[in-house]
C-alpha cells in the first residue's frame, strides 16, 4: 500500500505502465480463467434458462413456442407447489439443525484429550470419502422393513418402523442418511474453530466459578459463531441441491412427502419432458438459494459476535 | 457439556462415559460400511437374512469377478480417478490465482467481479444442466469427459475453492510480500514464490474438497455420458441390474466396496494431513 | 482444343464413374437400445453387417444406454438435437412417442419390401404402435407375463401345486391366494409381483386384468380406477397384503429366485434367473383366472425411427430389413416375436431351452396370441408418478380402498 501511495504522489512524467496499472493488469489476468468459466458455464447457461422459461418446449414433438409468462403463472398455480415447498423447507431445516448440532457435539467430543481419540475422529469423518451413491445404496438396503437397521433394533428387542414407507420416517431417513454422510466435514471445521479459542478464557471463567454450560454458551458459542454461520450457509445451500439420495431412497414418496424442489425440477424436465417448465422451477430454486444466502449474510452482523 | 479439558480434569468415571458415548455414536458411521463389505461376499439369499448376519457364514467371491465381467469396471475406475485428478490440479491452479487476486490485488471492479463469481456458489447444477448439455453438444463434446473436467475447473464448483483461497490469503501478513516487492519480484513472482508456498494448508483443503466433489459427481455423468466405457464410478454402480432392471444386489455391493475401500484406506493412512489440512484454512471465519 | 475436350471428358468420367458406383454418400445410422448383453449385440451386429453387405454406403451402430433412466437419456439427446436414428421404446412410453409426431411412419416402407409379409405381424401386437391406420414402430419383443412357482415351498406348506389345480380346472386367484396365505403362515413369502415394489403400479395389471379392470377407458380419456372391477381387484390385493400376508408388504425385500417365496409374476425371460446350484422344483404356469375369466398380459418393446434423425428413409429401410421374416426368426431367440408364423413350439422352444413344451404352449404362445398389453398412455411418466403418489395411501393396513382410488382418479383425470 505505501508503495502504491508513493507512486501516486510522483508527478506527471510517469510511464504508462505504472505500478498501479501493472497490478490491475495482473489482477485481471489472475482472475481471467475463473471469470471466463463463470461467464461461459454459469452466466450464459443462466441466461438461457431464463429464455427457456418463457417458452413451451415439448422435446418429443420438437416444438419450442414463446409463451411469455405462462410458465410462471402455471408455477404460481401449481397445486403440487405448496407440498413441494413444504417438503423442501422441512428437509432443509431438519438437515441444518441436525447436521450442525451433531457436528458440534462430535467436534467437542473429539476435542477431548483421550487416548485413541484419532480413531473416533477417523470414523466420524470416514463416510465423507465414501462415494455418495454407494453410501445411499447401502442405506437403501438397511432401511427396508426387513433390513439391517430393524435387524439391529430387533436384537435389542425393538420392532422398528417401515422407514421409507411412511411420510415422517421417510423424511427423517433421507435427512439422517445425508447428515451421517457429510457431518464429518462440519465436525472438522468446528474442531478447528474450537482449537482456536484461547484457553485462558476458560481458565479465567473457571476461576470465576462458571459452570461448564455457562462456559459453553458464554465463551465457546460466541467465539466460534463465524464458523457456525459459514457452515450454516454451506449446509443450507447444499441441502437445496440434494438429489441422488432422494432418487435412490424414496423417489419423492411416499405420496409427495420427500419431493423437494430439486427433485421436482428433475421430474418435470427430464421425466415429463417439460424443459420450459423445468427452467421456470430452476429460476425459483435459484431465487430461494440467493435470498436465503443474502439473508444469512445480513444476519451475520447481528449473530456473529466477533470477526477477525 | 464439556468444551475444553486437559487429561487430568477428566475423572475415570467421566472417561468411561465418554468412551461409551463415542462408541454408540460411531455405530451409524461404521455399520453401513461394515454391512456393505460383508454383504458383498454373501450368497444373495443371506443378504436378506433377518436379523442380518454381522459375520458372513457362507462366502461367495464370484460377485467380484462378475463386477468386471458385466461392465468395463477397470476402465470406469480409471475414468473416475483421472478425471478427479485433473479436476483437482486444475481447480487448485484456477482458484489459487483468482483467490489471490481477490484478496491481495487492487483493481477496478474487483468487488463487483467477486460478487458475480460468488453467484456460482448459489446455482445448483440441476439448474444449468440443460443449457450446458446443449453447449457441449454444439462443440461435439457429449459422451466425452470434457464436460466433467471443464465445468468443475472453471465453472460453479470451483467458486467455493476460490472463496477458501481468498479467505486464506486475506489473513496472510502483508509484510512478506512487500519485502519481495522491494526485491523487484513481479506480481506472479510474489504469488508463486511467496504466497503459494505459504498456502499449503488451504490448498490441501481445496484439493480434498475438489477431489471428493468430482469423485461423487452423479447427475452430470448420467446426462453427458452414454457408453459404458466412458462411465464414471457412481454412474456405473447403478448399472448392476439385469436386462429387466432387476437389481443384482450382491454384485452391486461388491462394486460399491471396490469403489469405497481404496479411498478409505488412503484416508486412514493420511487422515492427519487430511483433517488438519481442512482445519487450518481461512474457513474459521 | 480437342485435346482439352478430351481431357475434360476424361476428368468428368473420372468423377462420374465413382459416383455411379456409390449412388449416395456414406450413411451412419445409430440405434439406441437398453441391452448391453453380448449375445444380443453379436446378433444385432451380424444383421447390420448383412445389411451393409447389400448397402455398402450404410453403416449401422448400436448404442447401449443404461436401462435405468433410458427414456430420460433418450429425451435429453433429442432435446439437445442429437436424436438417434432408431431407438427401442418401452410399451409404457409408446403413447408419448406415437402421439408426439417424433416418429416416422413406417407402413409404406414395410409394404414396399418384397417378402416382408406385414400381415404376419399380429394386429394385437401392433395395436399399441398404430395411430390412424399408420404404423410407428415394430414391436420386436412381445413378452408375456407368467407365474413362476416354487413347488417345494408350496408342498412344504401342505398345499396343492398349481399344476394339480390346472389339471383339475381350479387354477383361480382365490385358490392361489389360499396357497400363498398358507405358505406365508408357514414362514416363507407368498406371491411376489416382481418389479412392482409398491412404486411401479402398472405391473399390477398382471393381477387386475383378471377382474377385467383397467386404469382408464379404451380411448384413454376417462379414469376408471373408481369402477367396480378395479375396486374389487385392488381390495383383493390389499387384503392379500395386509390381512392374509400372502404378498410381502411394502419395504419387505424377498427374492423368488433365491427360493424365498411360493410364486412370482414376471416375464418369461426371467427364467434365466432360476438358480443353477441347489435348484428347487419350479414350474411356469399361466396367470390364474379371475372373476372375469382367463386372461393374459404382455409387455412390449418396439423399435421406432425418429423423424428428426439425419436420414429417416434409410433408417426405416434398415428397420424393414432388421424385422423381415428371416431376421425376425433370429431375433426370436431372445425376444418373443410378434409374427404369427413364429409363434410355434419349435421356434419358441429353441429360444427358451429351460421351458417345457407345455409351458411354451400354455404360457408363451397363448399369452402372446391372447394377451393384452400393459397399460400405456401419452404423458405416461407423469401419470405414473402422480398415481404412484396417490396410491401410496393404499399401502397401509387400514386404507379405505374406494376412497384412495377416487383420489387417484381426481389427480390423474386432468392428465388424460
Amino acid at each position: 500500500m505505501p508503495t502504491a501511495a508513493l507512486t501516486a504522489d510522483r508527478s506527471r512524467k510517469r510511464p504508462f505502465w505504472t505500478m498501479e496499472r501493472r497490478d490491475s493488469l495482473a489482477g485481471y489476468l489472475f482472475i481471467a480463467p475463473q471469470l471466463c468459466g463463470i461467464v461461459l458455464f454459469v452466466l450464459i447457461p443462466l441466461g438461457l434458462v431464463v429464455w427457456y422459461s418463457l417458452h413451451e418446449w415439448n422435446v418429443l414433438a420438437g416444438t419450442f413456442r414463446f409463451v411469455g409468462d405462462a410458465n410462471y403463472k402455471k408455477l404460481a398455480a401449481d397445486p403440487a407447489l405448496p407440498e413441494v415447498l413444504g417438503a423442501t423447507a422441512i428437509f432443509s431445516a431438519g438437515l441444518v439443525v441436525f447436521n450442525l448440532s451433531l457436528a458440534l457435539l462430535l467436534a467437542i467430543l473429539v476435542n477431548q484429550k483421550l487416548r485413541g481419540i484419532t480413531v473416533f475422529r477417523t470414523i466420524f469423518f470416514s463416510p465423507v470419502v465414501v462415494s455418495l451413491v454407494a453410501w445411499t445404496i447401502v442405506w437403501n438396503f438397511l432401511l427396508q422393513a426387513n433390513g439391517g437397521i430393524n435387524g439391529l433394533l430387533q436384537v435389542i428387542g425393538v420392532t422398528g418402523p417401515n422407514w421409507l414407507r411412511s411420510p415422517p420416517t421417510a423424511m427423517a431417513s433421507v435427512i439422517v442418511v445425508q447428515v451421517f454422510k457429510n457431518v464429518g466435514l462440519n465436525m472438522v471445521l468446528f474442531l478447528a474453530a474450537l482449537q482456536g479459542v484461547p484457553r485462558e478464557l476458560y481458565e479465567a471463567a473457571r476461576v470465576d466459578g462458571a459452570s461448564r454450560w455457562t462456559q459453553f454458551h458464554a465463551i465457546t458459542v460466541p467465539l466460534i459463531s463465524p464458523t457456525i454461520l459459514l457452515t450454516m450457509i454451506i449446509t443450507i445451500v447444499g441441502s437445496l441441491q440434494v438429489f441422488a439420495q432422494i432418487a435412490v431412497l424414496t423417489q419423492g414418496g411416499p405420496g409427495m412427502s420427500t419431493t423437494v424442489l430439486v427433485y421436482y425440477l428433475y421430474q418435470q424436465a427430464f421425466q415429463f419432458h417439460r424443459f420450459g417448465y423445468g427452467a421456470t422451477i430452476s429460476i425459483l430454486l435459484f431465487l430461494i438459494v440467493a435470498v436465503l444466502t443474502f439473508a444469512q449474510w445480513q444476519m451475520r452482523k447481528r449473530i456473529v459476535f466477533y470477526e477477525n | 457439556m464439556k468444551t475444553e479439558s486437559s487429561p487430568n480434569d477428566i475423572s475415570p468415571r467421566a472417561r468411561v462415559a465418554l468412551y461409551g458415548l463415542l462408541c454408540v455414536l460411531a455405530i451409524p458411521f461404521v455399520f453401513p460400511t461394515w454391512w456393505m463389505v460383508t454383504s458383498s461376499v454373501k450368497p444373495i439369499s443371506d443378504i436378506f437374512a433377518f436379523p442380518p448376519e454381522l459375520i458372513p457364514s457362507r462366502f461367495d467371491w464370484s460377485t467380484y469377478a462378475e463386477v468386471f465381467k458385466l461392465q468395463p469396471f477397470a476402465q470406469q475406475y480409471w475414468n473416475s480417478c483421472y478425471i478427479a485428478a485433473i479436476v483437482t490440479v486444475g481447480t487448485m491452479a484456477v482458484s489459487s490465482m483468482a483467490g489471490y487476486a481477490f484478496a491481495r490485488i487492487k483493481f477496478p471492479g474487483a468487488n463487483l467481479i467477486f460478487m458475480v463469481v460468488l453467484l456460482g456458489l448459489l446455482i445448483p447444477s440441476e439448474v444449468t444442466i440443460v443449457p450446458l448439455f446443449q453447449m457441449f453438444l454444439k462443440w461435439g463434446l457429449v459422451n466425452t469427459h470434457w464436460p466433467l473436467i471443464l465445468v468443475p475447473i472453471f465453472g460453479a464448483p470451483s467458486v467455493f475453492a476460490t472463496f477458501v483461497m481468498r479467505q486464506f490469503f486475506i489473513a496472510l501478513p502483508v509484510e512478506l510480500e512487500e519485502a519481495a516487492r522491494v526485491d523487484g519480484l513481479s506480481r506472479f513472482g510474489i504469488f508463486w514464490q511467496i504466497a503459494l508456498p505459504l498456502a499449503k494448508p488451504a490448498l490441501a483443503a481445496v484439493a480434498i474438497f475438489t477431489f471428493l466433489h468430482s469423485w461423487n459427481l452423479y447427475l452430470e455423468p448420467i446426462v453427458f455420458l452414454t457408453t459404458p466405457g466412458n462411465f464414471t464410478l457412481p454412474q456405473a454402480l447403478t448399472q448392476y441390474v439385469d436386462v429387466y432392471q432387476g437389481p443384482m444386489w450382491n454384485t452391486q455391493l461388491a462394486a460399491a466396496t471396490l469403489t469405497a475401500l481404496p479411498v478409505l484406506v488412503v484416508f486412514i493412512f493420511a487422515q492427519r494431513q487430511f483433517i488438519e489440512g481442512l482445519a487450518h484454512t481461512g474457513l474459521k471465519g | 482444343m480437342k485435346l482439352f475436350d478430351l481431357r475434360l471428358a476424361a476428368l468428368a468420367a473420372g468423377i462420374a464413374l465413382p459416383l455411379a458406383a456409390v449412388p449416395a454418400i456414406a450413411q451412419d445410422i445409430r440405434m439406441a437400445i437398453w441391452s448391453a448383453n453380448e449375445a444380443h449385440l453379436k446378433l444385432f451386429n451380424e444383421i447390420a453387417a448383412a445389411y451393409t453387405a447389400q448397402h455398402p454406403e450404410v453403416k449401422v451402430s448400436f448404442d447401449s444406454l443404461p436401462f435405468d433412466g433410458y427414456t430420460t437419456t433418450l429425451t435429453t439427446q433429442i432435446a439437445g438435437g442429437n436424436a438417434p436414428d432408431l431407438a427401442w421404446i418401452l410399451e409404457t412410453t409408446a403413447g408419448d412417442f406415437v402421439s408426439s409426431g417424433a416418429l416416422s411412419p413406417l407402413k409404406a416402407t414395410f409394404e414396399g419390401v418384397a417378402d416382408y409379409n406385414l400381415a404376419d405381424v399380429t394386429e394385437s401386437a401392433l395395436s399399441l404402435w398404430t395411430a390412424d391406420g399408420e404404423i410407428y414402430a415394430y414391436p420386436f419383443s412381445t413378452s408375456p407375463f407368467g407365474m413362476f412357482v416354487n413347488n417345494d415351498v408350496i408342498k412344504a406348506a401342505g398345499q396343492q401345486t398349481p399344476a394339480e389345480l390346472i389339471a383339475a380346472g381350479e387354477w383361480t386367484w382365490d385358490k392361489a391366494e389360499a396357497i400363498n396365505t398358507a405358505v406365508a403362515a408357514a414362514g416363507k413369502q407368498g406371491l411376489i409381483v416382481r418389479d412392482f415394489d409398491y412404486k411401479v403400479w402398472d405391473n399390477l395389471a398382471s393381477i387386475w386384468n383378471g377382474w377385467g379392470a383397467s386404469p382408464w377407458s379404451a380411448d384413454g380419456k376417462t379414469c376408471t380406477f373408481t369402477e367396480q372391477p378395479m375396486v374389487d381387484a385392488m381390495s383383493f390385493i390389499h387384503k392379500a397384503i395386509f390381512t392374509d400376508k400372502a404378498i410381502p408388504g411394502p419395504g419387505v425385500t424377498a427374492d423368488f429366485f433365491a427360493g424365498d417365496a411360493a410364486m412370482t409374476i414376471t416375464q418369461i425371460s426371467r427364467a434365466s434367473l432360476l438358480p443353477k446350484e441347489n435348484p428347487f422344483n419350479w414350474d411356469l404356469v399361466p396367470l390364474p383366472s379371475g372373476p372375469a375369466g382367463e386372461y393374459a398380459v404382455i409387455g412390449q418393446a418396439g423399435i421406432g425411427v425418429f423423424a428428426s434423425g439425419k436420414n429417416p428413409a434409410v433408417a426405416a429401410d434398415f428397420l424393414a430389413f432388421f424385422s423381415n421374416p428371416d431376421n425376425a426368426k433370429k431375433l426370436a431367440k431372445f425376444f418373443p416375436p410378434p409374427r404369427s408364423s413364429l409363434l410355434n413350439a419349435e421356434v419358441l422352444g429353441a429360444a427358451n431351452p429351460l421351458l417345457s413344451a407345455t409351458q411354451i404352449e400354455n404360457v408363451v404362445i397363448k399369452g402372446i396370441s391372447t394377451g393384452k398389453v400393459k397399460p400405456g398412455h401419452a404423458g405416461f411418466a407423469e401419470i405414473q408418478q402422480t398415481a404412484r403418489a396417490a396410491l401410496d395411501a393404499l399401502w397401509v393396513a387400514d386404507a379405505d380402498v374406494p376412497a384412495v382410488l377416487k383420489s387417484v382418479c381426481d389427480r390423474i383425470q386432468p392428465m388424460l
